[in-house]
């Protein structure tokens, strides 16, 4: 690696700069990221709280674990700035794109009218079942739909 | 791997903006231009390139599995399968998930020993990490092969899926019946008396639920004022082939009443029977002569059943449907029946396309591998082989997301 002499900036950057203890920390990371997967299936398995809830803390979890894999394994941690560049725009475009895409594709069936259920994917036309057991269904003779997100 | 290069750093130059001044080329007499590269990026070329590649790949999967989950999370309420309607098993996805985070963990060795010269070592570990990665898609491959067994493939022809137990859901089950059951009708007409009893059986069973689940269910809804009990009867059969644990209570309350009411009609049938004040069908029970209400959905080559017949055929169907703890689908599973699973169709199409673009990609590194441990695996290598765990990692990084996307919600 250092076969550039007469560089003058032969050394600097080229992620020389972590000896020694580094196997160490890679195995902590890795049991670091063994626990965190862990945490989220038994949230997933075994917590009482409600959906939100839990897919909150799924989702923080798996953001801790990709920090940890980008952080350590992929070595971005000693790297110099142009990281930044790479990873913020990347964070930004993925939650934006997500967020962008709810009201138009997420939130579709906000606006069906009767006419439209019968021709969705989703079975929602009630039956004398649902009285009894608090399902949504399909808006019944110009009921309105109520906002149906999230929960399963 | 050499450096990145950038402009030429002249050294002496006549630049304008030198501040040697005026003396540039008149020092250095023999006319000489040194020339020193300076690094644009003080990172080796390949990986520069690799990291550009990885950007594109975020946003290859940043827009997979952001569709998913607008998608997952704007199906209404209640209607997206959860992971036991379509056989997803949280404990091998975690199996994966802990695979691969091993095979992360054993590739940064790899690459930590071969930085540090020692070559049998990393070697050691990257044929581990490629060892994981195998193991990985055995564990998929069983996966899509339990899921195919059961019907649900990413479209039609081959995926039974129907999103909504309705009329069109019925009139699929009736084709299939019917296409179980003209091969076996054709060989028992070859076969005679050599005809296995097993098959006839199973003959058996199909004119059953032909009979009394089907052609009634037909019945039902053509003949019913109350959309309602129309869609709690298609429900009913939709349950039997395929029930989900969600509608467990509605298929009880519709099987339960559906129960009351036969067997209500089948008194009432038998107390107009030997009622004496009803003569003439008395007489007309005798002669065979008694027409039941015309169906207009009966096919030429069937035998259309009387009230009686068919009330204690359903009946009996009922009853029997206590058994199918699982399903149809599930113990007499060659009936390969379609079964009803809400947005199944639009879940099947998302999990194919994550994974399927997900295993393309271990598979690709896998190729890497293959390609890599032939190689000694020293300081000069070391370049190569990071580039190559920046992929691996990338590829663990993108199933940490789809873990528990897909098998925990």
């Amino acid at each position: 690696m250092s076969e550039h002499g007469h560089s003058s900036s032969s050394q600097g950057g080229y992620a020389d700069d972590h000896h020694g203890s580094n196997l160490q920390t890679f195995r902590m990371v890795f049991v670091g990221l063994l626990i965190a997967t862990v945490v989220s299936v038994a949230t997933a398995q075994w917590l009482p709280a409600p959906p939100h809830v839990v897919w909150a803390i799924m989702m923080a979890v798996s953001c801790v674990k990709a920090m940890l894999v980008i952080t350590f394994f992929m070595h971005l941690l000693w790297e110099a700035s142009w990281k930044y560049v790479l990873t913020i725009p990347a964070t930004f475009m993925s939650v934006l794109l997500v967020l962008l895409l709810i009201p138009d594709i997420g939130k579709r069936t906000k606006m069906y009218s009767e006419e439209r259920w019968r021709h969705a994917s989703h079975p929602v036309t009630q039956t004398h079942g649902d009285r009894h057991s608090d399902h949504e269904g399909a808006p019944m003779d110009g009921e309105e739909q109520p906002d149906t997100e999230g929960r399963n | 791997m050499s450096d990145t290069g950038s402009a030429p750093h002249d050294v002496g130059s006549h630049s304008p903006d030198s501040s040697h001044g005026e003396g540039g080329g008149a020092e250095h007499g023999h006319g000489h231009i040194h020339l020193q590269y300076q690094p644009g990026l003080p990172l080796p070329n390949g990986k520069l390139c690799l990291w550009l590649f990885l950007s594109t790949e975020i946003m290859f999967f940043a827009g997979l599995i952001g569709t998913y989950i607008v998608l997952r999370f704007g199906a209404p309420s209640g209607t997206w399968p959860g992971p036991h309607d379509v056989h997803v098993e949280e404990w091998l996805g975690a199996l994966n998930t802990f695979v691969l985070l091993f095979s992360s963990f054993t590739i940064v060795m790899a690459l930590e020993y071969a930085r540090a010269n020692q070559p049998v070592l990393a070697k050691g570990f990257l044929l581990a990490t490629f060892l994981l990665g195998s193991f990985f898609l055995a564990v998929k491959a069983y996966e899509y092969n339990s899921k195919f067994q059961h019907g649900i493939y990413p479209s039609h022809p081959h995926s039974l899926i129907y999103e909504r137990a309705d009329v069109y859901y019925v009139g699929a089950v009736r084709q299939k019946l019917n296409d179980l059951r003209s091969p076996l009708e054709q060989r028992r007409a070859i076969e005679g008396d050599d005809f296995p009893a097993e098959d006839a059986e199973r003959l058996a069973f199909i004119s059953q639920l032909q009979d009394h689940m089907v052609r009634w269910t037909e019945r039902k809804v053509t003949f019913t004022d109350d959309p309602m009990e129309a869609n709690d009867t298609m429900l009913l059969m939709a349950h039997m082939i395929y029930p989900l644990h969600r509608y467990d209570e509605q298929a009880e309350f519709a099987r339960n009443k559906e129960l009351r009411a036969i067997r209500e009609e089948l008194e009432q049938l038998a107390a107009r029977r030997e009622a004496s004040l009803d003569d003439t069908y008395q007489v007309a029970l005798l002669q065979d002569d008694v027409q039941p209400v015309e169906d207009p959905l009966a096919d030429d080559d069937f035998v259309e059943l009387d009230d009686e017949t068919r009330l204690n055929g359903r009946l009996e169907l009922l009853e029997k449907s206590e058994e199918w703890k699982k399903g149809l689908n599930e113990d007499a599973s060659w009936l390969h029946l379609p079964m009803y699973i809400p947005s199944g169709n639009m879940w099947a199409s998302t999990y194919f396309l994550m994974t399927g673009f997900h295993a393309i990609h271990v598979l690709v590194g896998l190729i890497i591998f293959a390609l890599a441990l032939p190689l000694h695996l020293d300081g000069a290598r070391a370049n190569f082989l990071e580039n190559t765990g920046l992929y691996w990692h990338f590829v663990d990084l993108v199933w940490i997301f789809l873990f528990p996307l897909l098998y925990l919600f």
